[in-house]
């Protein structure tokens, strides 16, 4: 539909919408599996290090990483950012730390929200511990986020 | 070899297999497997490649933007160059293209090239149709686009009705002697090509390429890695790339120039004088049965307005043709849109190599891969030979 304007600027409407869906593959899929069975898999280097969330392939060798082992549920923040206004598309409606979360056994971080009632209650080193959504599907919301360790 | 150009030749060809949807492998998994099997062909491993150069059509069409960092992992690339190369539906071949003028260039030694789509995860044919503001949007397809230029083809070559639906059953017979291709459809005969339902007239559905997920690779390298090669050498022996607008006054749609600027750059590259006498095999990009023989024309293998009398006399047919085109079955039997030139590229690598399995044409010593894309804008073709140019 065009509308004509008092500008003499025509404008129209327009929106574009293509629905994507994604082949997850044996480890990404293997890990969403995992969130809905309630564990946290990551993937295991030939190092021993271990990736969580995994990858499919070696960050450094591009060797294709196999082995997915459980990793803890509680873990270390490693670096953070609050977000005391959240947004309508943003995943949480209530005021959230955008956090880099090392779970205990794993050897890189993830990016989760943590819980807590300002950004004085925030500090990098401190401990969270992982809360579940009832309702599980295979997907990374199915974690609710995080609180702190001694909350939880 | 013109210039101060290096030489450069095939060692490895990688091909997942192909088909309508992969749910076995993610986009990484997809472009590993045909990655790997043309490392194994080479006999290389990712710490011998220097470069990876990677195309694939519009981002949009998995909604996954920039892809090729994503899959840097996958294809042994972490802290090497990776290009990206964006030519439509010809991207595969221009991809092609562009490796190879890294090696001619000296700038690479051994280059990974590898092209990709996985249809399943998008609808690339609606994608193609994207509604615009202040026109109406008649939502064709790209078979909408095409059907009224075979339509001109049709009716300034007198060519018979049935001459396409010849082609589809050719190139989906030639396909059941290609066991990665897609379409795999024994019970097919003319009849039933004939009577399928009319899609865009005067395009059938049996007409038309499939959708598909799928991946194809290759390992290119400088004349000191193929010399050392132990195994089957693709010489290459002339590249070439070209565009147009597709909608000015005079254009010609059914033989665009810069299709047959191209064709002409090429052979001219490599000392090709009479394509048909001079060609072994051909791999040309056909996704609606009648670009057969409107390409047969346009790149100088049949006289204006005689391409489809070769398609009837059974000229192109593996079996008994003087001039075999799409052995593999062609885009008519597999269509990763972006992997599809490559493809074309790669199988005519495979031809000169010997290596075609039931697909070889026997004494293949010079092939012809080609390309296009958009609306019939973008072209890339390639001649390669058993012999150092």
């Amino acid at each position: 539909m065009v509308e004509s304007t008092s500008d003499g600027v025509l404008r129209a409407p327009l929106t574009l919408e293509y629905p994507f869906t994604r082949t997850t593959g044996p480890v990404v899929g293997g890990f969403l599996t995992g969130l809905r069975e309630g564990m946290v898999l990551g993937a295991k280097r030939a190092d021993g290090t271990v990736l969580c969330p995994p990858l499919e392939y070696d960050p450094i060798s591009s060797d294709p990483l196999t082995e997915l082992v459980e990793v803890g549920q509680s873990g270390t923040v490693t670096t953070w950012t609050w977000n005391g206004e959240p947004r309508a598309q943003q995943p949480f409606d209530q005021p959230f730390a955008w956090a880099m979360i090392t779970l205990d056994g794993a050897d890189t971080p993830m990016l989760h929200g943590v819980f807590v009632d300002g950004p004085e209650a925030m500090s990098t080193g401190m401990r969270v511990s992982l809360q579940w959504k009832e309702e599980r599907e295979g997907h990374i919301a199915d974690i609710a986020g995080f609180v702190p360790e001694e909350a939880s | 070899m013109s210039g101060s150009k290096q030489r450069a030749a095939v060692i490895g060809v990688g091909q997942t297999k192909y088909a309508s949807t992969r749910g076995d492998v993610s986009l990484a998994g997809l472009v590993r497997e045909a990655a790997y099997r043309a490392l194994e062909m080479a006999g290389k491993q990712w710490s011998d490649i220097d470069a990876v150069v990677i195309g694939k059509a519009p981002d949009f069409f998995e909604g996954i933007m920039m892809p090729e960092i994503y899959l840097a992992e996958a294809l042994g690339c972490v802290g090497k160059p990776i290009l990206r190369v964006h030519t439509a539906g010809s991207v595969g071949g221009s991809t092609a293209v562009v490796a190879t003028s890294l090696v001619q260039a000296g700038i690479h030694g051994t280059v990974l090239t590898l092209g990709f789509e996985k249809q399943s995860e998008s609808n690339a044919m609606w994608a193609l149709s994207l509604p615009s503001p202040f026109t109406t949007s008649i939502n064709a397809g790209a078979g909408g686009y095409f059907s009224p230029i075979i339509r001109r083809y049709m009716e300034y070559s007198g060519a018979p009705e049935l001459i396409g639906c010849m082609v589809a059953l050719k190139d989906r017979q030639h396909a059941l002697n290609n066991p990665y291709a897609h379409v795999q459809d024994h019970e097919l005969t003319f009849d039933k090509v004939v009577e399928s339902p009319m899609l865009w007239d005067p395009i059938r559905y049996s007409e038309t390429c499939p959708s598909s997920d799928g991946a194809c690779a290759m390992v290119l390298t400088d004349e000191t890695g193929a010399e050392a090669h132990d195994g089957a050498v693709a010489w290459i022996h002339g590249t070439a790339m070209r565009s147009e607008a597709n909608n000015y006054g005079g254009r010609n749609v059914v033989s665009p120039k810069a299709s047959e600027d191209c064709a002409a750059d090429v052979f001219a590259q490599a000392g090709i004088t009479n394509p048909r006498e001079q060609i072994d095999a051909v791999e040309m990009y056909v996704p609606f049965s009648w670009y057969e023989p409107m390409w047969l024309e346009s790149l100088g293998f049949a006289e204006k307005g005689e391409g489809w009398r070769m398609v009837e006399s059974g000229a192109t047919k593996h079996e008994g043709g003087d001039l075999p085109v799409n052995c593999s079955g062609g885009v008519l039997s597999t269509n990763p849109i972006g992997a599809s030139g490559m493809i074309r590229f790669a199988e005519a690598a495979l031809q000169v190599m010997g290596e075609a399995g039931a697909h070889q044409v026997d004494g293949a010593k010079t092939a012809f891969g080609h390309a296009y894309g958009g609306g019939a804008q973008y072209y890339a073709m390639w001649v390669v030979g058993a012999e150092k140019p």
